[in-house]
């Protein structure tokens, strides 16, 4: 394998992309861009769900506890309805994500200490705004409960505390408000940092296309030497990602990074190399740019997308897919890009998923080298 | 004009014989991408690690690990003997939760007014997995909390109902995960193949140089672009189909309602989203760009499909602009037919607003195809 | 010349999906010698050399180049050999001499003689002015003479060219052959297709090939004697009604039109012209010309072209 060869295709590469003005801007700001706007989708809190109330009680007790709900942004009152038909109707429409129906027994029931009658429906098509309104309202039925009960509770001799005797303190370490951009970004970060793979895909499929790949073939260059020259300036391009990318979502978003930058460097060049790699593997494989586009839409972006355990657990997969996780780049690098901003752990933590990365690295390198070869057709 | 549109079509056909891989991912490819994403992420969160440190070691306390692992959310709780094995497991992210139960613990639930501690840590690095264990550890703590009350107070437990309100689940009766996930990951593939397909109408042929040779045969720009167009909706609605198929058979999804509708508004909204990649495609010099003009475009699309965070949560602004955007509403038809069945009297302002986009774009779409071509 | 044969092609054949391209070729060039490939479309020229440079498998047969097995050390012979597809793009973005250093890196040409051989290349090549033009911006003339000076870079004793004058404006193609000949003179082996019957006349030996074969393999010369018999140019008004008189006539062995002339061969030339110009005359077909003309390798092929089609 020859430097000189290598260094030949990568000042091409370089020159290629360069000259190549709009292109240029695309290849550098996908990701960025794409980051900012997951970013926001996908760490708006669920605030003002939409709720409709069914009031068969009429009573002060309920009104007030209709109040209680809906005093503060969670959850809002959107109307009162009727009749189950209107409730029907209202989420139907998707007007209201969840509807509060309160028996005609309900300030009756309280008062006997018989609990509760009141029902939650939720939109089971968007569970996310249901089952917030589900927790708050839940929450708010704790605390009403207590303060109308107050009194009884008192002349009974039980203390509030009485009713909900269990004291479990929930501490949250690393994200301390739970808020899902702290880990969610960061996520988001490894995965963007990833596209440089389907520029990659297409390269070797934009020589064949534009007929320059067959004089490419007849020079002594080797099929090695000739797959890395094309990669080399994609790594330039993705490391150029790792140092802008963090800044800018540290800077917009205020997430913490707690960790040490040049291991995450470090890290992430490995991550690019085995990455890139996986790219380099669809284009090889296919003849025109196109078909590249596809495969590597279909094999590298999507599964980035869903099972790198990014907005998916992995411990939820089922046994088969996980394995089939443990493949991709992005799995691990996931993994190491949380624990490095998060509780910023170091290389003592994260060396296996370093190695797992080398290693598919070079096995995606080999599988390129060996579906390659120099011949036509 | 017909026999040319239609030779321009054969011509077009040939191509993708040629080319077959294009057309055999869109359709094989994006179905099985969802059987797959579909069965991936069609589990409510489940099977979490969970840590606990017994300090108590009682009868109570070995109930209450078991109480955790019938929640369900964990798997078998792994036992410790220390908090460092706590923080490393932590700091490894090896572990979503750990329940911590104080020596006093069986004492304090046996006394009369005893209040029974519990030391929770759950692992913020992972928000999602955080949230469902805090949620799950939540729900347990108020089953417990009610059979202490019950048990404290002399209860009958016929009578007492408990003061948590009792839920029903509309249109997704068993919170079937697929339910919501799937429709929403159709919609998202769909759109990306025909935007993807449809984006490389034109680009490849002005990167290749071949665009000039259609240029001179006597089709009218119209001619082209409907030529172009039809192997694009023909994919793209054996897609949807293939897909819709899909997610019912294999993930129990409904169609509620009208499904001559529903195959109705697809058609309407794939002609949206072609005119959309269309205009990609006479706006990019290559292939490559038009590939990563419709990656941004899929990715701005998919914020408002209100798969990943409701769109009410959304500042107005942003709220007021998922109006603009095609999916949004196809998103909400398509989960109104198949899951809520709903018809026209309920969608028709989404039916109208894609209506009205579609017009838009595609009276766009033609002017700037036209103005490349001629 | 060195009589060492060069190349050595024995029984070559290369098949692809349903067709047989190249059937079963025989041919030994030795150093030195310019040999033409000339063929119809679809011959399997572009094949061969194809697989000649390395480029394709070889189904059957083999092929040895300077002493090189062509099955099993096709790598090793790309160093020695100079390749020009018959679509040979440059890098478009890259400028001519970008594009010249390009090839020159790829060929390990020794970095002290790169600037100097540059220079030189682009002298041979009339593109000095134009060093730091993008590829994208030059005549398809210039393209083409930019594609032989990379073929040249690293001075190959062997060179492949696929059709490298097609396309080119007629002056550029024959400073192009000007190019070639002063290499042939400097003793480098060229094998070159070309669908140009001019430029196969200036080759020392020409192949015609047809659906795979190799059909004929002989000096130019000999090539045009084996047409049997003199030509006749004939230049009438009514071509059409011309040809259909002449067709048939006694001696008449072919009618072959080009543009609006015919060229008949016949066996006796002095003897049948008489004859032709009379049964014209009594068709009353005008004629503007009637002479008899030397054959040349466009007859000659195209004669033998009509036998093979003939079965």
């Amino acid at each position: 394998m020859s430097v000189r060869h290598i260094w030949a295709v990568t000042r091409k590469e370089i020159n290629h992309i360069f000259r190549d003005r709009s292109t240029l801007i695309l290849v550098l700001f996908t990701p960025t861009l794409v980051l900012l706007l997951m970013a926001y989708a996908l760490t708006v809190e669920i605030k003002h769900v939409p709720l409709a109330v069914l009031d068969y009680d009429q009573s002060q007790a309920s009104r007030t506890f209709v109040r209680q709900i809906t005093a503060g942004q969670d959850v809002d009152l959107y109307a009162y309805a009727r009749d189950m038909d209107e409730i029907t109707s209202l989420l139907m429409r998707g007007q209201v994500k969840a509807a509060l129906v309160i028996s005609s027994g309900f300030a009756a029931d309280l008062q006997s200490m018989k609990g509760l009658p009141v029902q939650i429906i939720i939109d089971g098509t968007e569970p996310e705004s249901g089952n917030f309104a589900v927790q708050h309202i839940a929450q708010s039925a704790e605390q009403f409960v207590n303060t109308a009960l107050a009194g009884q509770l008192r002349s009974a001799g039980i203390s509030a505390q009485s009713l909900q005797p269990l004291d479990m303190r929930i501490q949250t370490w690393f994200n301390p408000d739970l808020k899902p951009r702290n880990d969610i970004i960061p996520g988001l970060i490894s995965m963007v940092l990833g596209f440089p793979a389907l520029s990659v895909a297409l390269t070797l499929a934009h020589e064949r296309e534009h007929g320059t790949l067959e004089q490419l073939l007849a020079t002594p260059i080797s099929r090695t030497g000739l797959l890395l020259g094309k990669i080399i300036p994609y790594i330039g391009v993705g490391l150029l990602n790792v140092i802008l990318i963090p800044a800018l979502a540290i800077a917009w978003f205020h997430i913490s990074f707690n960790g040490s930058f040049a291991l995450f460097f470090g890290l992430s060049a490995i991550f690019l190399f085995a990455v890139l790699s996986m790219g380099m593997v669809v284009g090889v494989l296919m003849r025109t740019q196109a078909a590249a586009l596809a495969l590597s839409f279909l094999v590298i972006f999507f599964p980035g997308f869903f099972m790198t355990g990014i907005f998916f657990p992995l411990a939820s997969m089922p046994e088969e897919m996980r394995l089939e996780s443990l493949s991709l780049p992005g799995t691990h690098y996931a993994i190491i890009t949380r624990g490095i901003f998060l509780p910023g752990v170091g290389m003592d933590v994260l060396w296996p998923y370093a190695v797992m990365l080398a290693v598919l690295g070079v096995a995606f390198t080999a599988l390129a080298a060996l579906f390659f070869r120099k011949k036509l057709g | 004009m017909f026999r040319r549109i239609w030779s321009l079509v054969v011509k077009e056909f040939i191509h993708l014989s040629n080319d077959w891989w294009l057309p055999a991912f869109m359709l094989i490819g994006g179905a099985s991408e969802l059987l797959l994403v579909g069965w991936g992420t069609s589990r409510p969160v489940q099977n979490l690690p969970l840590m606990v440190l017994d300090q108590n070691r009682s009868a109570a306390s070995r109930q209450l690990i078991v109480s955790l692992e019938n929640t369900g959310t964990f798997r078998t709780a792994q036992q410790v003997n220390d908090m460092a094995s706590i923080t490393a497991a932590m700091d490894r992210g090896q572990v979503t939760a750990a329940v911590v139960i104080p020596p006093d613990f069986s004492r304090q639930m046996d006394s009369a007014s005893g209040q029974p501690g519990l030391f929770v840590i759950l692992n913020g690095a992972e928000s999602t997995p955080a949230l469902a264990a805090q949620r799950a550890l939540q729900g347990l703590a108020s089953t417990i909390d009610e059979r202490i009350v019950l048990r404290r107070l002399n209860l009958d437990s016929e009578q007492f109902s408990g003061f948590n309100p009792s839920l029903r689940v509309w249109f997704n009766e068993n919170l079937s995960e697929a339910l919501y996930t799937t429709p929403a990951e159709l919609g998202l593939m769909l759109e990306f193949t025909v935007l993807l397909f449809a984006a490389l109408a034109f680009s490849r042929e002005r990167e290749l140089g071949t665009l000039e040779q259609l240029l001179v045969m006597p089709f009218s720009s119209l001619e082209i672009m409907i030529g172009k167009a039809i192997p694009v909706v023909i994919v793209g609605f054996t897609d949807f189909l293939l897909m819709l198929a899909m997610i019912h058979f294999a993930f129990s999804v409904p169609v509620r309602g009208s499904l001559p509708l529903l195959l109705v508004l697809a058609f309407g909204y794939l002609l949206v989203e072609l005119a959309k990649g269309m205009v990609i495609s006479v706006i990019s010099r290559t292939q490559h760009q038009a590939f990563l003009l419709v990656m941004l475009v899929g990715m701005t699309d998919f914020m408002f499909t209100g798969y990943a965070a409701p769109v009410e949560g959304m500042p107005p602004a942003l709220q007021f602009f998922a109006n603009f955007v095609p999916a949004h509403h196809w998103l909400e038809i398509l989960r109104g037919i198949l899951l809520k069945g709903t018809g026209l009297d309920v969608l028709w302002p989404h039916v109208l607003a894609l209506m009205g986009l579609g017009l838009v774009i595609g009276i766009f779409s033609w002017r700037f195809v036209r103005r490349a071509l001629d | 010349m060195d009589e060492k044969p060069c190349i050595v092609i024995h029984q070559l054949t290369r098949d692809f999906k349903k067709t047989r391209a190249v059937d079963g070729l025989d041919v030994s060039i030795p150093s030195g010698e310019l040999f033409g490939l000339v063929g119809p479309d679809g011959a399997g020229k572009t094949t061969t050399l194809r697989l000649l440079a390395g480029l394709l498998d070889i189904t059957e047969g083999e092929a040895e180049i300077l002493g090189f097995d062509l099955r099993t050390q096709a790598e090793a012979i790309k160093p020695h050999v100079g390749y020009m597809a018959q679509q040979f793009s440059l890098y478009a973005e890259l400028s001519v001499l970008e594009n010249l250093r390009f090839f020159a890196e790829l060929f390990d040409v020794p970095r002290a003689d790169l600037a100097q051989r540059a220079a030189r290349l682009l002298d041979f090549a009339g593109l000095s002015d134009f060093k730091e033009r993008r590829a994208a911006h030059l005549s398809g003339g210039m393209q083409k003479k930019l594609a032989l000076a990379c073929t040249l870079v690293h001075q190959p004793e062997i060179l492949l060219l696929d059709e490298p004058t097609t396309g080119v404006d007629p002056i550029s193609r024959r400073e192009f052959w000007d190019i070639l000949t002063e290499l042939h003179i400097q003793g480098v082996t060229i094998l070159v297709s070309t669908p140009y019957m001019d430029e196969a006349d200036r080759c020392s030996r020409v192949g015609l090939m047809f659906a795979g074969r190799l059909v004929r393999c002989d000096t130019p010369r000999r090539i045009r004697e084996t047409l049997e018999g003199e030509m006749i140019e004939v230049q009438a008004a009514d071509w059409q009604a011309a040809h259909k008189r002449i067709d048939g006539l006694p001696g008449v062995r072919e009618v072959q039109t080009y543009g609006e002339s015919l060229h008949i061969l016949v066996d006796d030339g002095q003897k049948r012209l008489p004859e032709i110009e009379r049964a014209l005359q009594e068709a009353n077909i005008d004629l503007r010309s009637i002479r008899v003309a030397p054959a040349r390798m466009e007859e000659a092929f195209i004669s033998l072209i009509r036998k093979m089609e003939a079965g």
